[in-house]
C-alpha cells in the first residue's frame, strides 16, 4: 500500500526496460488486448498470456488524490489503506489473511490521477480476488478503531518515505512551485498536519462518489482466454450496479507562463542535484504531440547514447548523470523532466548555461537519419513487455486509466514510427519555452 | 382424560414435529446463508471454473559440447526471448584485497562499458539499437550477470557478452568517470538513514570480518584503483573454475550448448580468488543507536539463523514466515501494525548465506512510537520462541507457500535467476518439481523447535534516530 507519482521513464525502469523499449514489429500487437464493457460501465482489459497458470487482477480506479477535497490532502490514500479493513461481508483482517492463504501477493497504490489494487495470483485463485475486490467496491465498512489506526499509519508512511528523504522531500516541493493552485501540486501522501485532519467521513464520502463499476478498470493479464475473462467479470462485477460518479477535479487551463527557481539546501542533502521540470501536453491535453516529445526525450537524455549524456557527461564531462524523461500519461498536463547530477566545483548557473548550450546543440544536429536511429531504438524490446504478466498489466491499466485507448496502447509502437525529424524539432522549442521550474537541491554548508 | 391426553399427545408430537421441522429449516437456511450468502474462499476455490494446472518446469542439465561447462536450462517459446544469468562464485566485494576496497564493484560497473572493439559509445548503441541489456553487479560473495535478448538478435547479443567478459575495454576515461560515480555514490549514501543503518549495522556484527565493507568501497581506495588492477581482477576471478550458468527462453539445448562454448569458453579455467573465512558474527553485542535528528528513527534487529543446506532451514523458514516475513500478515505487522498502528512496516527475513547465516528484521517509527514498536517485537520474539506457533498458523503458511509457488515463473529473467541459485546452493536439478513436497513435508513440530532454537534470545538491535524522545 503506497502512493506513488509515475512518470513513464519510472515505469519503463520497473520494466528494467525504457521507454523506448516500445518496439518495432507494426503487425505485432504490443499486449494483445482485448477490450469489452459491462453493462454498469465497468471496463475490461484482457491480456493473455499463458507461459504459467498464474494471472495479475487489477481494479483501477480513475480517481486519485486530485479529487479529494481541499485542505484534505491524503484522503485518497487513507481510503486505498482501509480498503483492506474489511467490508459488510468479510471482517478486518480476513482480505490478507485469505489471500496469503491462497498463495497471492496483494497490494494498491495511490496517485495523483487513480487508486489502483491488485493481486498476483495462481489462476486456480483468480475467482477467489474477484469476489474479493467486487466484494470491496461495493460493501466497504470503516469502524472508527480501523479509521484511526490506518489514519496513524499513513501518517507514518509518510514520514518514512518523504520526510526521511531529502530527494523525496525535494521532488515534493519542486512540483509544488511548478503546479501552483493546481491540484498536481498537492502530494499524494498528504500533508501531516492534514492527514491529522481528514475524518471518515471525508473518506467514507470520497468512496461513495468514486468507487463505482463507472469509474473503474478491470485489467487481467496471464493464463486466461477472452471467453472465461468476460464469464468471471460478469459473475463478479456484473451484479454490482452503476452509481453516479461524483464530482472530480476541476483542472484549471494554465495560462500564465513563468520560468521559477527552486534552491532547496537541506541538511540531509550531500550533493548537488538539478531538477528542471518543463509544463508539458500530456494524452489529455494535446495527444497529438506527445509521440515526438517522447522521441524528443530519448533524443536528449534516456540512456548513454543520448546526445546530453555524451555531451556533457563524456565529452565535456561537467555532470556524471544526465537524463530526460517525459510523463504524458496524466488526466490533466504532463511534464518533461531534465534531471542531472553535475560534477563537484561547478557552479549551479555554470552548469544551467553548459545545459542550455548542450540541448541547442543537440537540436541544430537533429536529422531524419538521426530521429530514425532514435525510434529503432525505441522500437527495439516489444516482446519484453509482453513476457511478465504482472508488468503488462500495470503498464496496460495506467495507461488506460488516464485515458489512452486500448488500441492506441497496443498501437504506441506505430505512432513513435509516425513521428517525423520536423516534428522533433517544433515540439523542442515548444517544451522548451514552456513554464518551468528550475529546481536545486543543495547541501547545506558546515556553519549554515 | 385419556382422550385429552391423546390429544394432548398428539399435540405435543406434533409440536415436536413442528420444531424438527422448524429447527430443519433454520439450519437449512443458515447453511444456505453461510454456503451461498457469506464469503467462503475455500468454496470459491473448489468450485473455480479455473483449476489448479500442473505446468512444465523442467530443466535440463546441458554441458557444452567443448569446454565442457555445465548450466540448467529451461526452455520455454512462449515468447522469443532469451535470459541467461551467471555468477561467477566468490568473485563479490568482500573477496576485495587490502587498499583495494571497490575494485569488484569499479570491474562490474565497467566490464559492460565495452569491449576492445567497441567504445562505451559505440558498444551502448549496439545494446540499445538491438534491445540487448547486458548487466553486472558485484555482491558480497559474488559477481551476478545477465543477459537478456530477442531470439532474433540472439546471435549479436552472445557476441557482445563474450567480448566484455574477455576483452573489456576499461579505458581511462572510463575508468576516472566510474571513479568519480562511485565517490558520488558514497557521498548519496550518506543522504539515506537506511543506508547509514546498514553501513554502522555491518561494522557492528561484522567487525573485522570481510562482510563489514561497504558494498560501494572505500573512497581512499576507489581513488587509487588502476587499469592494471581492474585487468588483473578479471584474469583472476572470471574464470571457468567459479562459474554457474541459468539459461532460461526459447533456445533449445544445442543452441545454449554452443553458446556456453562460445561466451564462456575461452574464459582461463581456474583463477585466484580469495578465501572468505566464516564470519563470528557478534549477536550478544549490546544494542546501538546511533543518534541523529530524524523525522522517522529505523532499527535493524538480529539473530544467528541457518544456511540454505542445514536441516533447520524449512522448518525456520515457516517460523519467520509466520513471525515477520509474510508481510500484513505477519506476527510483528499484525500486532505493531495492524492492532497497533505504530509503523508502516516491520518484518524479518532470513539470510541463508553460508558464511554468515542470520534472521534479520527492522521497523520504522516517529521516535514517540519507537520504544513500542521495540518492545512489541521482543514480546513476540519470546513468544514464539515459548509457544511455539498453533496448527492454524502453521497450515496457512503451508497453503501459501504452496499456492504461491507458480507466480515465481512469471518472467524469462526471473527463471534463469533461480536456475543459478539452484546450482548454487546445490538444490538438485529436479528441485522445481520436488520443492512443494519439500514444503509438505515440513512438520508443525520442527517449526515449533525451530521457533524455540532461534529466537529463544532476545535480537541484537542497532538503530538510528532520536530514540530518546
Amino acid at each position: 500500500m503506497c502512493f506513488l507519482k509515475f512518470s513513464f521513464a519510472k515505469i519503463c525502469l520497473t520494466l528494467g526496460l525504457c521507454l523506448s523499449c516500445f518496439v518495432a514489429n507494426a503487425q505485432a500487437k504490443l499486449f494483445g488486448i482485448t477490450e469489452f464493457e459491462l453493462d454498469n460501465g465497468l471496463q475490461v482489459l484482457v491480456i493473455p498470456n499463458h507461459k504459467a497458470p498464474i494471472v495479475k487482477h487489477m481494479v483501477w480506479y480513475k480517481s486519485g488524490s486530485v479529487d479529494e477535497p481541499k485542505g484534505k490532502s491524503g484522503t485518497a490514500h487513507l481510503l486505498e489503506h482501509l480498503m483492506f479493513r474489511g467490508t459488510k461481508k468479510v471482517k478486518d483482517g480476513v482480505f490478507n489473511d485469505v489471500i496469503n492463504q491462497n498463495g497471492g501477493e496483494s497490494n494498491a497504490f495511490t496517485s495523483l490521477d487513480y487508486t489502483a489494487y491488485h493481486q498476483f495470483v495462481d489462476i486456480s485463485r483468480l475467482e477467489l480476488a474477484m469476489y474479493l475486490e467486487a466484494d470491496r467496491m461495493q460493501n466497504l465498512k470503516i469502524t472508527p478503531q480501523s479509521f484511526e489506526k490506518e489514519q496513524n499509519i499513513v501518517f507514518q508512511e509518510r514520514k518514512q518515505v518523504v520526510d526521511n528523504n531529502p530527494l523525496s522531500y525535494f521532488g515534493e516541493s519542486v512540483r509544488k512551485v511548478l503546479w501552483q493552485e493546481h491540484p498536481y501540486g498537492l502530494p499524494v501522501s498528504g500533508y501531516p498536519d492534514e492527514i491529522k485532519s481528514i475524518t471518515q467521513e471525508d473518506v467514507e464520502t470520497f468512496y461513495e462518489q468514486f468507487y463505482a463499476p463507472n469509474n473503474a478498470i478491470l485489467v487481467l493479464a496471464g493464463d486466461i482466454d477472452v471467453e472465461t475473462a468476460q464469464k468471471l467479470a460478469n459473475k463478479y462485477y456484473g451484479k454490482i450496479k452503476a452509481r453516479e460518479i461524483g464530482k472530480k477535479a476541476d483542472f484549471p487551463v494554465l495560462t500564465r507562463k513563468f520560468d521559477a527557481n527552486l534552491q532547496m539546501k537541506l541538511p540531509a542533502a550531500q550533493s548537488k542535484r538539478l531538477m528542471q521540470v518543463f509544463l508539458a501536453p500530456s494524452v489529455n491535453v494535446a495527444a497529438d504531440k506527445i509521440y515526438a516529445l517522447a522521441v524528443l526525450a530519448k533524443y536528449l537524455g534516456e540512456g548513454e547514447t543520448s546526445a546530453l549524456y555524451k555531451d556533457l557527461v563524456l565529452k565535456q564531462k561537467l555532470a556524471l548523470d544526465v537524463s530526460v524523461s517525459f510523463d504524458y500519461a496524466n488526466r490533466s498536463y504532463g511534464t518533461f523532466v531534465i534531471s542531472a547530477v553535475p560534477v563537484e566545483g561547478i557552479t549551479q548557473a555554470e552548469f544551467e548555461k553548459a545545459l542550455k548550450v548542450s540541448i541547442q546543440q543537440a537540436l541544430k544536429q537533429i536529422s531524419p537519419r538521426k530521429i530514425d536511429l532514435v525510434k529503432q531504438k525505441m522500437l527495439a524490446g516489444l516482446v519484453y513487455l509482453k513476457d511478465n504478466p504482472s508488468e503488462a498489466a500495470y503498464v496496460v491499466g495506467m495507461m488506460a486509466s488516464v485515458g489512452f485507448n486500448a488500441k492506441d496502447i497496443d498501437g504506441l509502437d506505430e505512432k513513435i514510427e509516425a513521428v517525423s525529424a520536423q516534428e522533433v524539432l517544433s515540439a523542442a522549442k515548444e517544451i522548451l519555452q514552456a513554464t518551468s521550474v528550475t529546481g536545486w537541491l543543495l547541501p547545506q554548508e558546515e556553519g549554515e | 382424560m385419556p382422550k385429552r391426553r391423546y390429544y394432548q399427545n398428539r399435540s405435543k408430537q406434533g409440536k415436536l414435529k413442528y420444531f424438527v421441522l422448524g429447527a430443519l429449516l433454520v439450519a437449512g437456511a443458515y447453511f444456505g446463508y453461510k454456503t451461498y450468502f457469506c464469503f467462503n474462499p475455500d468454496r470459491l476455490v473448489a468450485n473455480s471454473v479455473l483449476k489448479e494446472k500442473t505446468f512444465d518446469t523442467k530443466v535440463e542439465e546441458i554441458i557444452s559440447p567443448k569446454y565442457k561447462i555445465k548450466a540448467y536450462l529451461f526452455e520455454d517459446d512462449t515468447n522469443p526471448i532469451i535470459a541467461v544469468n551467471f555468477l561467477f562464485k566468490n568473485a563479490g566485494y568482500a573477496g576485495n584485497e587490502e587498499k583495494k576496497d571497490g575494485l569488484a564493484q569499479m570491474a562490474a560497473t565497467l566490464l559492460d562499458d565495452g569491449t576492445e572493439k567497441l567504445n562505451r559509445v559505440a558498444y551502448r548503441e549496439e545494446l540499445e539499437k538491438y534491445a540487448i541489456n547486458i548487466s553486472f553487479s558485484a555482491g558480497r560473495d559474488d559477481m551476478n550477470g545477465t543477459l537478456l535478448t530477442t531470439k532474433a538478435q540472439s546471435r549479436r547479443a552472445f557476441g557482445l557478452l563474450k567480448d566484455v567478459l574477455l576483452t573489456p575495454r576499461f579505458d581511462e576515461e572510463d575508468i576516472t568517470q566510474v571513479r568519480q560515480e562511485m565517490l558520488m555514490g558514497l557521498k548519496i549514501q550518506q543522504e539515506q538513514p537506511q543506508s547509514v543503518l546498514s553501513l554502522a549495522a555491518n561494522k557492528e556484527l561484522f567487525g573485522q570480518h570481510p562482510y563489514a565493507k561497504n558494498p560501494l568501497g572505500e573512497a581512499k581506495d576507489i581513488a587509487q584503483i588502476s587499469r592494471a588492477d581492474l585487468v588483473e581482477y578479471v584474469k583472476d576471478h572470471l574464470t571457468r573454475s567459479n562459474l554457474i550458468v541459468g539459461v532460461a527462453g526459447d533456445i533449445s539445448a544445442a543452441e545454449a550448448g554452443k553458446m556456453l562454448d562460445d561466451v564462456f569458453g575461452a574464459l582461463p579455467e581456474n583463477g585466484k580468488m580469495a578465501f572468505i573465512r566464516k564470519a563470528d558474527v557478534d549477536f550478544a553485542g549490546d544494542d546501538v543507536t546511533i543518534a541523529k535528528d530524524l523525522p522517522q528513527s529505523i532499527a535493524f534487529f538480529v539473530v544467528p539463523g541457518v544456511t540454505r543446506q542445514s536441516e533447520d532451514f524449512y522448518p525456520l523458514y515457516v517460523a519467520n514466515d509466520i513471525l515477520g516475513g509474510s508481510g500484513l500478515t505477519s506476527r510483528l505487522s499484525l500486532a505493531a501494525r495492524e492492532k497497533e498502528a505504530l509503523t508502516y512496516g516491520v518484518y524479518t527475513y532470513l539470510s541463508v548465506a553460508e558464511k554468515a547465516p542470520l534472521v534479520g528484521g527492522g521497523f520504522s517509527a516517529t521516535p514517540e512510537n519507537f520504544a513500542k514498536v521495540k518492545e512489541i517485537v521482543k514480546q513476540e520474539w519470546q513468544k514464539i520462541a515459548s509457544k511455539g506457533v498453533s496448527k492454524q498458523e502453521f497450515e496457512a503458511e503451508i497453503n501459501y507457500l504452496l499456492a504461491s509457488y507458480n507466480l515465481r515463473f512469471a518472467s524469462i529473467r526471473n527463471i534463469a535467476e533461480i536456475l543459478s541459485a539452484m546450482q548454487k546452493e546445490n538444490l538438485g536439478i529436479d528441485f522445481l518439481q520436488k520443492r512443494n513436497d519439500y514444503i509438505r513435508n515440513i512438520k508443525l513440530q520442527d517449526v515449533n523447535m525451530a521457533a524455540k532454537k532461534y529466537f529463544a534470545k532476545n535480537p541484537r538491535f542497532i538503530a538510528i534516530g532520536n530514540n530518546e524522545k
